[in-house]
């Protein structure tokens, strides 16, 4: 860009200001959760802004790693296999309808983009019924599968379109060594697609981690994902009333941490594919 | 999506060689669509048809649903929960969509505009850290913000703007705005990305054309970022409107649609009918009535901003 040297000091000081104010303001709930987890009821209460530290140390983080870990792996097992489907089978497609000729090509593509339109919350009482009659209901299953299906059409959605960005000499090389098409899906699209895979992948992955209402349906209380887990928050008996909010913002910190670790390892990704310009109509 | 003239959805390479499809193709292009389709068919295509179809029934989700004709519409059209749930989300939409949107554009705008091409780069990552936050974890956490003597009064406290001791989400005349403006400052980290791709994309020609016109910073945004970044602002606009009929957690978690009928939005009064009170036909002709009007506002809005589009490739 040409005009920093031309930008007045004072206005430059202004510009810099307001965004580090305002992003202060956005990160300020994620500080507050941490820093509340480290201290007791009665320091929140003197102040819910300072940093305090209880006896012992993180003894609320301790307690409340007991109280969800079990349901971290739990949710983490659910997401894992769901999120490989949705880029695995969604790539797959989007190849065929990117890159191949056949017959019911047209109505395949609109039948699953037309998916786009049907909103969650349509589907959510016959996927329930339907969830239940399969006789799934309160296992992992349960999740899995619709998860899958729901990710679907966005996945097709950008990778259609990354997919038509390749250049065509690419496969037109890889058809002329005699590569299969799923030679060619595997050693040319996948390693060019990272960035757009991570980037769904990521934003599959937060939809999920924290999604509430379809997993309170049809899990018990004894599978609960983390988002139930602190939803349906029941305080261990250990624990004296006034510390309970510390307990709280302790597992909810505790279940933000892996997001924050994922986002730390795939950001450069994640910045670059959402740079990339897919999303727009 | 749908009033765009029908993409060409041919391969790129078939555009250029008549490449016909044969059986063969054919069969393996199925065979790489059958994973999407099995899936999308039992758990996308067929609960929606379920939907549809039971919106007509008597249906209480345990004994065989019985065809009702319009008899759920028609109690929906006397019942006045259903209609203020509507004005509820009304005021939702017009006031949380250009709160979300206006404050994501004018971080993209400020962060775009900043000289330093890795001071663009450490806002864009801090700002996205807030992706990381499950949407259920930030509602809890404003759920403590706004309790009597919690951090909202804490603050107000400290700014001298009076001691309240209101419990905002409790207080029928505070609880829809409580949740309408949880989330301050607002800025989606999705939406600004999005913003900042469209903006990064503009061509260094035309903001060299507009400098050496002596353009003004603000006229600059109005006539030469704004109207280039259509595309992105129409997808966040749709998305939005989207999102917000469908916003479910707030008002469950926090309100329970409380104090009364206060905070009661289509969705939660769906939720409602169905899993409470087992009236699963009447929550779906909910559905069916909001799935409609999101649909129609949705497409309302892309013709809307394509047609401004249009008007202005033709002036370009």
């Amino acid at each position: 860009m040409s005009r920093p040297q031309s930008m007045h000091f004072g206005r430059r000081v202004i510009h810099y200001s307001a965004l580090l104010a305002i992003g202060i303001l956005a990160l300020f709930p994620m500080y507050f959760m941490a820093i509340t987890g480290l201290k007791t009821g009665v320091q929140l209460q003197a102040n819910p802004f300072n940093i305090a530290i209880a006896h012992p140390f993180g003894t609320f983080y301790v307690a409340a790693w007991h109280y969800i870990a079990g349901d971290l792996l739990r949710t983490a097992i659910i997401i894992a296999p769901s999120v490989a489907g949705i880029i695995f089978f969604g790539m797959m497609s989007a190849y065929a309808l990117a890159r191949m000729e056949f017959y019911g090509r047209t109505v395949v593509f609109y039948a699953i983009f037309g998916l786009l339109l049907i909103p969650s919350f349509l589907v959510l009482i016959p996927l329930f019924l339907e969830v239940k009659g399969m006789g799934l209901q309160n296992s992992l299953f349960s999740l899995i599968l619709p998860y899958v299906a729901g990710g679907q059409a966005f996945a097709m959605f950008i990778f259609r379109s990354s997919i038509e960005g390749l250049p065509d000499e690419l496969f037109e090389a890889g058809r002329l060594d005699g590569a299969s098409h799923f030679r060619m899906l595997w050693s040319i699209v996948m390693p060019l697609s990272k960035p757009i895979m991570i980037v769904i992948g990521l934003i599959n992955v937060t939809a999920f981690w924290g999604d509430y209402v379809f997993p309170s349906l049809v899990l018990s209380a004894s599978k609960s994902t983390a988002a139930m887990a602190i939803g349906n928050f029941q305080p261990p008996v250990s624990i004296t009333s006034i510390d309970v909010v510390n307990l709280q913002f302790a597992a909810y910190t505790i279940v933000a941490i892996p997001m924050v670790l994922l986002f730390i390892i795939f950001l450069r990704y994640f910045i670059s594919g959402m740079a990339s310009g897919a999303v727009k109509m | 999506m749908t009033d765009e003239p029908a993409p060409d959805v041919r391969p790129a390479a078939s555009r250029r060689r008549a490449n016909r499809p044969t059986l063969s193709r054919t069969l393996l292009a199925w065979a790489f669509l059958a994973p999407t389709v099995v899936f999308v068919g039992v758990f996308a295509y067929w609960p929606a048809v379920r939907a549809l179809e039971g919106a007509f029934t008597n249906w209480d989700g345990v004994s065989v649903p019985q065809w009702i004709g319009l008899g759920n519409f028609r109690s929906l059209f006397h019942d006045h929960i259903f209609f203020q749930s509507f004005v509820h989300l009304f005021w939702w939409t017009i006031i949380g969509i250009p709160l979300g949107m206006g404050a994501s554009l004018l971080v993209a705008l400020l962060i775009y505009r900043l000289g330093s091409r890795r001071a663009q780069y450490a806002f864009r990552v801090a700002f996205s850290l807030t992706l990381c936050l499950p949407g259920i974890v930030g509602i809890l956490t404003w759920s403590y913000f706004y309790q009597t003597g919690g951090v909202v009064d804490a603050v107000m406290t400290d700014l001298g703007l009076g001691h309240s001791s209101t419990s905002w989400l409790a207080n029928p005349h505070t609880a829809l705005w409580a949740l309408i403006l949880m989330g301050f400052p607002w800025v989606g980290a999705f939406a600004m990305l999005v913003f900042y791709a469209g903006l990064q994309a503009i061509p260094q020609e035309i903001i060299d054309a507009a400098a050496v016109d002596g353009v003004t910073s603000l006229k600059r945004v109005w006539h030469v970022e704004l109207p280039l970044i259509r595309g992105q602002l129409k997808v966040i606009l749709v998305l939005s409107i989207i999102g917000i009929t469908q916003n479910l957690l707030p008002p469950l978690l926090l309100t329970q649609g409380g104090p009364g009928y206060d905070t009661y939005t289509p969705v939660l009064y769906m939720y409602n009918s169905a899993f409470d009170y087992a009236r699963m036909g009447f929550a779906l002709a909910i559905a069916f009535v909001l799935f409609l009007i999101s649909l129609i506002l949705a497409i309302a809005t892309m013709r809307f901003l394509r047609s401004d589009t249009d008007n202005r490739r033709k002036v370009a």
